[in-house]
């Protein structure tokens, strides 16, 4: 088991590599020099600085030279220095990264519960009123872009209603003990994990009826109740444990695309993560930020995939026999 | 034979409610996003009213007008074009690069096979969101940029289902005989297999117009798409900052988004199940 585990943490190296060269071309690709637009936005004039800048990054180079040069220093950690926040680049996403983690951990969840019970609760009761119901809700949440979903929830559970913080992840100017803390954070967590989750539990939902269905018509479940075992056993033990592989598989195929849905998520709910973050690098011409986010960003969902991957060896002893 | 076929491929598709629903309500989105040069012959974003009227409460502004006074009806119509042409040439682009990345994989074999799944699975990685918003960054915020950054992040399910399909029909008789007939394998691939292969191609790529069109809508809405044309993404990202008293200048153009994507992916699903008779059933 180790040796696989080993193996399949090799694997994401490859990928981190691709992920920086395709980096360095978009650098390549910037209309007129990036060090000049670079140097340009942080304000350095002085000469020398320039100079010594323009040897840093290696511009005056060969293309090739500079492409390793930027490997190599992506390789031991350092992406540049951000002059807006004053700090090295990984220093700053280091720090806003747990913020966005959480939330995207909370929408997962949101989306395995509503989504596999809504499919679950769909299958058991297939082509009944329940099974429409679920249905059209899936259709309805498969459509909504998420950031509007946010604010329509924001328009009623927190302005007319009062229930929930329109946004940030903290309550600001209140002592807190730290179960208060978490349960203040959870609580300004609640809309933008839902806004962000539901378009999941929609996909999940789906996913969920159609592999139940089909797992209801084999012979081993037949078999299990023919032995007597009652109906609901059966689904629970036997039919949910195996219908749940596929949605694991879309799990692991879906989490970049879930990061970068909570960019847009944060901007709407303000939420101190990666994606405002982003956003404000992105509109300030931050490039080693930006750059910063999207490699780190890969190499967070490389090793996400990876363990979703071992998580399904776990869940199916088919795979871990090969 | 390939008329009747059609037919059939037609009366299943008729058959499905759901699907004749998003085929309608595409239409009407389509029918608007034409009109609205002759509807709202003025410019869009020029004000014409009072600021802040609610929707229904004025025979002239049946969607309301926002903060600034302008006409919300008019720059919805205007938007639906926006949306629809980015979401189409964004699905084109995906459909471009995966046929052909999925296409050679599968032909190929070997090393390429496992060169290109790699590169797939490169793109796959990235959180697609966060590419886009770097792709708009380095490029600057045209809707040509956009539209190709969304095509280059929604391909892989397109490549990998390409490759799938002609893994399938690489070694089929037919194509052995035009290979001993001495055929380049570019026509091979062109003019024997793709045809065959692209039904199922073309139902996933309706599919991708649904998915470019909510990417396009969060660029927009983030304030990072082109700001000389006007978006439905763009007018919800306007009307944010007026939630607490009219919350319906958000309402009105994301419904207007929903709509669509649903429309799209209803019309998918009965591609769907109209090329596969059988999986319906069960």
């Amino acid at each position: 088991m180790q040796r696989i585990i080993a193996r399949r943490l090799a694997q994401i190296i490859p990928l981190v590599l691709g992920v920086i060269v395709l980096s360095f071309t978009l650098i390549q690709m910037a209309p007129g020099s990036l060090f000049d637009v670079m140097t340009a936005e942080q304000q350095v004039t002085n000469p020398e600085m320039l100079e010594k800048l323009r040897h840093l990054y290696g511009v005056d180079q060969p293309t090739y030279v500079q492409l390793f040069k930027y490997i190599w220093s992506v390789i031991t950690l350092d992406f540049g220095f951000s002059y807006r926040q004053n700090a090295p680049v990984l220093d700053v996403i280091l720090q806003q990264l747990p913020a966005t983690v959480i939330l995207m951990l909370a929408a997962i969840a949101i989306a395995l519960l509503v989504g596999v019970t809504a499919g679950v609760l769909a299958s058991v009761k297939v082509n009944t009123i329940w099974d429409n119901l679920i249905s059209l809700g899936a259709v309805f949440f498969f459509a909504a872009p998420s950031f509007w979903l946010g604010i329509m929830m924001t328009v009623l559970f927190a302005v007319k209603l009062g229930w929930l913080p329109v946004g940030g992840m903290r309550s600001i100017g209140v002592e807190q003990n730290a179960i208060e803390a978490t349960f203040d954070v959870m609580q300004h967590m609640v809309l933008p994990a839902t806004a962000l989750g539901l378009f999941y539990a929609a996909t999940y939902a789906r996913v969920m009826r159609a592999s139940m269905l089909e797992i209801f018509r084999l012979d081993f479940v037949r078999t299990a109740r023919a032995k007597g075992l009652s109906r609901t056993r059966v689904t629970i033990a036997h039919v949910l444990r195996n219908a749940l592989l596929p949605v694991v598989t879309l799990l692991g195929l879906q989490l970049g695309t879930v990061l970068g849905g909570s960019v847009v998520i944060e901007a709407v709910f303000s939420w101190p993560g990666i994606g405002s973050l982003l956003f404000d690098s992105v509109m300030s011409r931050n490039f080693p930020m930006v750059l910063g986010v999207l490699i780190l960003g890969s190499v967070v969902v490389a090793v996400a995939n990876a363990s979703v991957d071992l998580l399904y060896m776990r869940l199916d002893p088919r795979i871990r026999a090969r | 034979m390939a008329v009747s076929r059609a037919v059939e491929f037609a009366r299943r598709f008729a058959r499905n409610r759901a699907a004749l629903v998003g085929l309608v309500l595409i239409l009407a989105v389509l029918g608007f996003a034409i009109a609205a040069p002759w509807m709202f012959p003025r410019n869009p974003l020029r004000i014409v009213g009072r600021p802040e009227i609610w929707p229904f409460a004025s025979w002239r502004f049946p969607l309301g007008t926002d903060s600034l006074g302008r006409d919300i009806a008019a720059m919805v119509a205007h938007g639906a074009r926006t949306t629809l042409l980015i979401g189409l040439f964004a699905s084109l682009t995906a459909t471009l690069i995966g046929v052909s990345v999925g296409a050679s994989a599968a032909y190929f074999g070997g090393w390429a096979d496992e060169a290109l799944m790699r590169f797939t699975e490169l793109f796959q990685t990235i959180p697609n969101l966060i590419f886009v918003l770097t792709i708009v960054a380095i490029l600057g915020q045209k809707i040509e940029y956009i539209t190709i950054a969304v095509g280059v992040v929604t391909w892989t399910p397109i490549a990998r289902l390409t490759r799938a399909e002609f893994l399938t029909l690489r070694d089929r008789e037919f194509v052995q005989a035009c290979r001993s007939m001495g055929m380049g394998d570019l026509r091979i691939m062109m003019r024997e297999i793709l045809p065959n292969a692209l039904p199922p191609v073309i139902v996933l790529s309706s599919l991708v117009v649904a998915g470019a069109i909510l990417f396009e809508s969060s660029v927009s809405f983030l304030g990072l798409g082109d700001p000389n044309v006007s978006s439905w993404g763009r007018l919800i990202g306007d009307g944010r900052t007026l939630i607490r008293t009219s919350w319906y200048i958000c309402a009105v153009p994301g419904v207007a988004i929903m709509l669509t994507v649903l429309a799209l992916n209803l019309i998918g699903d009965g591609l769907n199940d109209a090329l596969n008779p059988k999986l319906r059933d069960r």
